[in-house]
């Protein structure tokens, strides 16, 4: 499976996501360097330190020259220092965040799929029955729900209600101390993110299933005496998935565009929080380094999608 | 061997002729007999309406604060309650019916106009304008909407209705361009084009009269989901702070507000909540309304 | 006298549609012999392939078998619990069918769909099974063997993905084997390969085979006997020697004159059989094949005739048949060569 064609594809694919993240930041690092004004507004300073400060992060130079500056120090990997929170290496920071919310994706990404393959599935098997038509009416209501909305409603139930009903004995901590600690805090954030989009996908898997289910492959396979088990799992699954992984771009760019707000609900310090809290704080240099690490993620997951193409239908190859 | 009685073809007399039936009133009759397309089109003029009475009237004012007591939970006289600044939920959820309505359909206008010119000519003349456009419309189509679209709005100032509406269709355009251009390099192929160029038609012609009429039907779904589309990006971009600036008010950072303040109050979160959840299912719904409606071969 | 490895009696299977239930199979009895060579021909939707589903309890929604015995070895398949037919199946009974192309999971490598029918009737573990796939491949001839076996079907020519299939039906070496329309889907010179194969295997292995066509040279090639079916009944059934020397039954006749022959004279217009086929949800009175029989009596129209003997070992379900047909009918001048003559018969005289 790891063919030549493969290992040749994967390069030129990193390749091009390394120019894109460079195109990217560079852009966003231009349009912000032509905004009037600074950061520097926090810092009632006026004369000497003002300039100090200028200086200490080379804002003082023309334009052109910050902006070698800055694609000298990226090739490095050095993405400059935190204009707020001065001191702060923003490269660390935001590799660690990076992670905070890969977890979290990966765990959405994980309930989406399985979950809605399974529903997905089931709706299929028992088409047209009372199963089938609550699935196909929840998942409407699912993928039209704001994912805040979700976990709005996750979080009245979970730490409040339960905790009232239960006189206090159950509760829900919505504070996350960055460690892949007590399984509580990482699933109602997952379920959360991932919910509207397992809709999505137990309907695409259902039509998909549906589907398969009539090809002359299926019927061989019965023809053959396999246990209905098998023919399912093994013979109708895997075509039906498919069309899945094509929508699988798209939606794992909406896990981690979902994850900015889901970040900010539950107060994960993930590049979401950190995303919304620069913007908010006119932190420039901390806005790039975010962005520049998103179109970096992004890029990557594009490309982990094509990958899984090739392992579902072997008929793809690079 | 019995003759026949009458020839076959007297048979076919017999039959009426079918009356003829044009793609649109075909489609609308389709869509009237979709139930929950049907409910869901009553409940957006609803709540269009809504949004219109909020210019001129709500039960309450939306931005002075202690109008009602903060926090306080549905009463008679405020059905809704109040937000942590004392204000009235229902008058705000009103006003903001209006800014989402404005923002939806306002970012379908400009995404319309600016998808279906590029579209448009990109797929009828090709040429180096079309590689641009094709690349342009791959190269973002890899980046998060969202965080292009806050970025916009960060660099660009203000959070008034124009910018936002600026910034999301800005990130909303490739979808309907790529649409138009798959319609448009499809039905120039096709026969009657062909005739119209040979009779001399020139190229706004075509276009205007025969390809966009024919292209409209998709164009008209994609249109109607991409509002929900827009509505929910909005409100994300509300809630986050970044997106519609208070005192005006929107779905998205009424929920914000409820979430901060939901150990207090549950109840301020849910109104806007389920506000968004029920229009944009309605919106969902009607999408997919529209879409069996003028799609004659798809079968549900 | 040995007994026949399959009896089927009485076999029904009906679809019910929307519109009204289909009678797709409507009293089918035969026997198989053990290493017999059976052919089923008829035209589209006569009801063969779904006979042959019917054995094993393969149709599909929302047909079902709905009356008869078909028993195997002495035991009805149709009385079997789920778990016996699935034993059945690809054991004692294979199936390989049309399309090779889409019948074949194109998401699993070629060899493994055959290690598989082992492996699901525990005829041999993992490794012995994978070595026993690529013997199978050797068996049906395909080169190369050992690196095809690895490869997806999509990878395969489709005479290579039909032999692959046949592979896949000989892997426990079934008592029989039917074949649904084996070659339709390929080249006419891959298809007579395939036959040649079969016919091989037939001889080698003694595997009786139950072979599904319309076409008629396939049959004449491969089969002892066959059974000609139409709208869901058998219309004659014998050897086929002796049925392509003299058919009994106007259809079948009518088939046999509609094969376009070399030796013909260039202004003969090709034959066809009058009509359409008949509705199966409401299948034409009397006897089902009046409609475009040119030889139809009065009779015909009233009552529907049975299977009777018409010569040593073979028989028919006519009124007339072509014996009186030749007789009293002047079948045999019956030529036309004007343009658009159908199928060149002058309708016959109708007289009880």
């Amino acid at each position: 499976m790891l063919t030549r064609g493969t290992l040749t594809y994967i390069g030129q694919r990193l390749v091009l996501i390394a120019f894109t993240v460079l195109a990217v930041s560079s852009i966003v690092f231009l349009g912000i360097h032509r905004l009037p004004g600074d950061a520097l507004f926090s810092e009632r300073l006026r004369g000497q330190a003002y300039q100090l400060l200028l200086h200490h992060y080379g804002l003082d130079q023309p334009l052109l020259v910050q902006y070698q500056r800055f694609l000298g120090a990226m090739l490095h990997g050095d993405l400059g220092e935190s204009l707020v929170n001065r001191g702060v290496k923003i490269t660390p920071l935001v590799i660690r965040e990076l992670s905070v919310s890969a977890e979290v994706g990966v765990v959405a990404l994980f309930f989406t799929i399985v979950i809605g393959i399974i529903l997905g599935t089931i709706a299929a098997m028992r088409q047209n029955s009372w199963l089938d038509y609550l699935l196909s009416s929840v998942s409407v209501v699912g993928y039209s729900m704001p994912n805040f909305v979700i976990a709005s409603f996750l979080i009245l139930f979970f730490a409040i209600w339960l905790g009232n009903v239960t006189g206090g004995s159950f509760q829900y901590e919505l504070n996350w101390d960055g460690t892949y600690g007590t399984p509580g805090e990482i699933w109602l954030p997952a379920f959360a993110l991932g919910f509207p989009y397992a809709s999505f996908v137990a309907r695409l898997t259902r039509a998909s299933m549906l589907e398969v289910i009539r090809q002359d492959y299926i019927r061989t396979a019965r023809a053959k005496g396999l246990t209905e088990q098998i023919v399912i799992i093994r013979h109708a699954l895997r075509n039906s998935l498919i069309p899945v992984i094509t929508i699988l771009g798209p939606l794992v760019i909406g896990i981690i565009t979902g994850g900015v707000v889901i970040e900010n609900i539950f107060n994960i310090p993930g590049l979401g929080k950190e995303f919304a809290q620069s913007i908010l704080s006119r932190d420039y240099n901390v806005v790039i380094g975010v962005f520049t690490m998103y179109a970096a993620m992004v890029g990557v997951a594009n490309l982990l999608v094509d990958l899984a193409y090739t392992v579902i239908d072997p008929r793809i190859r690079y | 061997m019995a003759t026949a009685s009458a020839t076959p073809a007297d048979r076919f007399d017999a039959v009426p002729a079918r009356a003829q039936v044009s793609l649109w009133s075909d489609a609308w009759r389709r869509l009237r007999r979709n139930r929950l397309a049907a409910v869901s089109a009553f409940y957006l003029a609803f709540v269009f309406a809504v949004a219109i009475i909020s210019l001129v009237w709500t039960p309450y004012s939306t931005s002075h604060l202690g109008v009602v007591t903060p926090y306080g939970g549905p009463s008679g006289a405020h059905p809704l309650g109040g937000d942590q600044y004392g204000r009235d939920i229902l008058s705000r959820l009103m006003e903001g019916a209006r800014t989402s309505m404005t923002v939806g359909v306002g970012t379908q206008i400009v995404v319309l106009a600016v998808g279906i010119t590029v579209g448009l000519l990109a797929g009828y003349f090709r040429g180096w304008f079309d590689t641009v456009v094709t690349l342009v419309i791959n190269i973002f189509y890899g980046i998060p909407d969202l965080l292009v679209a806050l970025i916009l709005v960060f660099l660009i100032g203000q959070g008034s209705l124009g910018t936002i509406i600026f910034a999301i269709a800005v990130t909303r355009w490739m979808d309907m361009a790529r649409l138009v251009r798959g319609q448009t390099l499809s039905i120039r192929e096709r026969e009657f084009v062909e005739a119209a160029k040979a009779s001399g038609a020139k190229p706004r012609k075509i276009i205007f009269g025969h390809i966009l009429p024919n292209a409209l039907g998709p164009i008209i779904v994609q249109a109607t989901i991409g509002v929900p589309s827009a509505i929910l990006f909005e409100a994300f971009m509300s809630f986050l702070g970044l997106g519609i600036q208070p005192p005006t008010a929107s779905w998205g950072s009424m929920a914000a507000d409820g979430v901060n303040a939901i150990r207090i109050s549950p109840h301020i979160v849910l109104a806007p909540s389920l506000a968004l959840m029920i229009t944009l299912m309605a919106f969902n719904f009607l999408g997919d309304g529209l879409r069996d409606a003028l799609d004659p071969r798809q079968r549900r | 006298m040995t007994e026949p490895i399959l009896r089927v009696r009485d076999l029904e299977t009906k679809f019910f549609t929307d519109d009204g239930v289909v009678q797709a199979v409507d009293g089918v009895s035969f026997d198989l012999m053990p290493g017999e060579t059976l052919g089923i021909v008829g035209e589209s939707g006569c009801g063969k392939s779904m006979t042959a589903l019917s054995l094993l309890r393969l149709v599909p929604e929302p047909g079902r078998v709905t009356g008869g015995e078909v028993l195997f070895k002495g035991n009805d398949i149709l009385q079997m619990t789920a778990d016996e037919v699935r034993d059945l199946r690809g054991k004692d009974l294979a199936m390989i069918f049309q399309d090779p192309q889409s019948s074949l999971n194109p998401v699993l490598r070629t060899g493994f769909q055959i290690q598989e029918a082992m492996l699901a009737h525990h005829t041999a573990d993992r490794k012995s099974s994978a070595r026993k796939a690529v013997d199978l491949l050797k068996q049906v001839r395909i080169p190369a063997a050992e690196s095809r076996v690895k490869d997806y079907p999509h990878q395969l020519s489709g005479g290579m993905r039909q032999r692959a299939m046949i592979a896949m039906g000989l892997a426990n070496s079934p008592s029989v084997l039917i074949a649904d329309e084996p070659t339709t889907a390929l080249d006419v010179t891959v298809q007579a390969q395939i036959l040649e194969l079969i016919r091989d295997l037939n001889q080698e292995l003694n595997t009786a085979v139950i072979m599904i066509t319309h076409n008629l040279g396939v049959v004449a090639g491969l089969c002892t006997r066959i059974i000609v079916m139409y709208a869901g009944r058998i219309v004659e059934e014998g050897p086929t020697k002796q049925i392509f020397k003299n058919p009994q039954h106007p259809y079948t006749w009518s088939l046999l004159r509609s094969l376009p022959r070399v030796d013909a004279d260039r202004r003969e217009r090709l034959r066809s059989i009058e009509g359409l086929p008949p509705d199966l949800i409401h299948p034409p009175s009397g006897c089902r094949f009046h409609p475009r029989c040119p030889f139809r009596v009065e009779r015909c129209y009233r009552e529907d005739p049975a299977l009777a003997q018409v010569a040593p070992d073979q028989r028919a379900a006519c009124w007339v048949t072509m014996d009186r047909a030749y007789k009293e009918m002047n079948a045999g001048e019956l030529v036309d060569v004007r343009p658009g003559a159908g199928s060149g018969v002058n309708p016959g005289v109708l007289d009880g």
